[in-house]
């Protein structure tokens, strides 16, 4: 990347930032939503743990901090790619945007990028002091947690934001895609221990699921974090993390110099 | 008096037609929905399943009992959107001054603001929502009987009424904030959260905000524990099946009002 393509990116990356700040509603809404499932979550959690000590080898203040943690998380894996592709190709927009002498999927990752630390700074601050005070206090169980749980976040963030561009090309030959976003919404939201974690599910599904690139969203940094396992148990894990987001880099790469030309224009 | 009614209820049938006619004409969103909201409702009770049998019960609920909750939860919320999700995008029809038209017709504007279109995309949040409700019917060995097909047919009417008088409430405010700002995802989450669960395993303040101030309990946890007879908490009345019922009309006749009350206000913004 030359100096001139850099600048470029940052640019895209600042203007988003500044777009973000300025809609309010969005903030307080999203604000609300992720309390309200955080709140839920924590309750349903101490109505479980009544009367018991260690399920599965977790008590309930890990689960607390799970929670807390989950929805601090959900912050960083807000993706507008999805939207922002179907919006651009159904107005047309789309066509002005490939004639910018920059990488069309680059100014969408940065674009995604800027309104995300907009949101660390609108959503995730707010959301870490109310789960703090009123839920439970996310510490990580030590130092080394904290770090592999960093390393394994920015995984996390390239596997959630690859899934979604990958997602995002159907949209470049397809209309209407708000039912299928709706459906990976959901399989993420349920498949990748962002509410429930995986050991709670039947053990041949959580093999299955073990497998598939959702748990390493959510549940992965999550377990290194509350320190469901040791460092040697982990290590694999990492690895399967890092396969995968080489895999759907892969993917992503493949899909992104395919479908950019068979575009299909809607207005314009 | 009769005529109205009869005009009424031709006018409606002709609507319910055109709303097959349009539904039919786009047939792959119908088929996305049909695979997005199964989906969401199946795995998601599923995934509570699993913890609920892991740890036995939640609240002196089984997870049975959890499925005819949560499965009647799904069905009075599928009710709802086909009847009454208008409410979610009354920012919409403000902004775009939709309701110049409405006014303009010689026709009940609240009739015609739920009913000119049925959402029959609805339809598929109704077919997990059944499912769940059977699957827990079976594992609590319900036993039906006239009486209790009755209740549970009064209490979906009270629960979607209550449902679509929060939608039509929360809509209203557009009104006077003149703003697109879209509430549907947040009432869902709320919904979902207070409705899907038993309520006793909040705190008992958020019980009694959810009993008096906003009725969501009756939605589905008070009548529903009723009638499988478990632990429903402080703020539980005798007879709540019916209670639900009254508050559903009671709740959406002062929906009714406030939104005629609504109405004055709006200065078409659209054109």
């Amino acid at each position: 990347m030359n100096r001139a393509r850099g600048s470029a990116y940052f640019y895209v990356y600042k203007t988003r930032i500044l777009k973000s700040l300025a809609y309010r509603f969005d903030v307080y809404g999203n604000i609300v939503m992720q309390c309200i499932t955080m709140f839920a979550s924590a309750f349903f959690w101490k109505a479980l743990y009544a009367g018991q000590e260690t399920v599965q080898g977790v008590n309930v203040e890990d689960m607390l901090v799970y929670t807390v943690m989950s929805s601090l998380m959900s912050v960083v894996f807000m993706t507008g790619i999805e939207r922002r592709v179907m919006q651009s190709v159904k107005k047309g927009t789309v066509a002005t945007d490939m004639l910018k002498p920059i990488n069309l999927f680059s100014i969408y990752f940065f674009e995604d990028l800027g309104n995300m630390t907009a949101l660390i700074v609108q959503n995730m601050i707010p959301i870490f002091i109310i789960g703090s005070l009123c839920i439970a206090v996310p510490k990580p169980v030590s130092m080394e947690a904290f770090l592999l749980f960093f390393i394994s976040l920015i995984m996390a963030f390239f596997i959630n934001w690859f899934l979604a561009a990958c997602f995002s090309m159907w949209t470049f030959t397809a209309i209407n895609m708000d039912p299928m976003l709706q459906v990976k919404k959901h399989l993420i939201r349920l498949l990748s221990g962002s509410i429930i974690p995986m050991w709670f599910f039947p053990d041949w599904l959580s093999n299955i699921l073990n497998l598939l690139p959702f748990v390493y969203i959510y549940q992965l940094p999550l377990d290194i974090y509350i320190g469901k396992y040791e460092t040697a148990e982990l290590l694999p894990r990492l690895g399967i993390q890092f396969i995968w987001t080489v895999v759907l880099f892969g993917v992503f790469q493949f899909l992104q110099s395919r479908v950019t030309k068979k575009v299909m224009v809607q207005g314009g | 008096m009769f005529k109205t009614i009869k005009h009424y209820g031709r006018v409606t049938l002709e609507n319910l037609k055109m709303s097959i006619l349009t539904t039919l004409e786009y047939p792959a969103n119908m088929i996305g929905w049909l695979l997005s909201n199964p989906i969401q409702f199946l795995i998601g009770f599923a995934t509570i399943q699993f913890v609920v049998a892991e740890f036995g019960t939640i609240a002196g609920w089984g997870y049975g009992q959890l499925a005819f909750l949560y499965g009647l939860s799904v069905i009075s919320h599928a009710l709802s959107m086909i009847f009454f999700v208008q409410g979610w995008f009354m920012g919409f029809y403000v902004i775009e001054g939709e309701f110049d038209r409405y006014l303009l017709r010689p026709m009940n504007v609240l009739y015609q603001f739920f009913f000119t279109g049925f959402n029959l995309i609805g339809i598929t949040d109704l077919i997990p929502g059944i499912c769940v409700f059977v699957y827990g019917c079976i594992q609590i060995e319900f036993e039906w009987s006239v009486y209790r097909v009755l209740a549970i047919l009064a209490l979906l009417i009270g629960a979607t009424l209550i449902r679509g008088a929060i939608y039509l409430i929360i809509g209203t405010t557009s009104f006077f904030t003149k703003s697109v700002n879209d509430f549907g995802a947040y009432t869902q989450e709320l919904f979902d959260k207070t409705t899907m669960y038993p309520l006793t395993m909040y705190p008992e303040g958020v019980q009694l905000v959810l009993t008096y101030l906003i009725p969501i309990g009756w939605v589905s946890f008070y009548p529903i524990s009723e009638l499988v007879g478990v632990a429903n908490g402080r703020f539980a009345w005798q007879g709540a099946i019916w209670v639900t019922l009254g508050v559903g009309v009671l709740t959406f006749l002062v929906a009714a009002l406030f939104f005629r009350w609504g109405l004055t206000k709006y200065e078409s913004a659209g054109n």
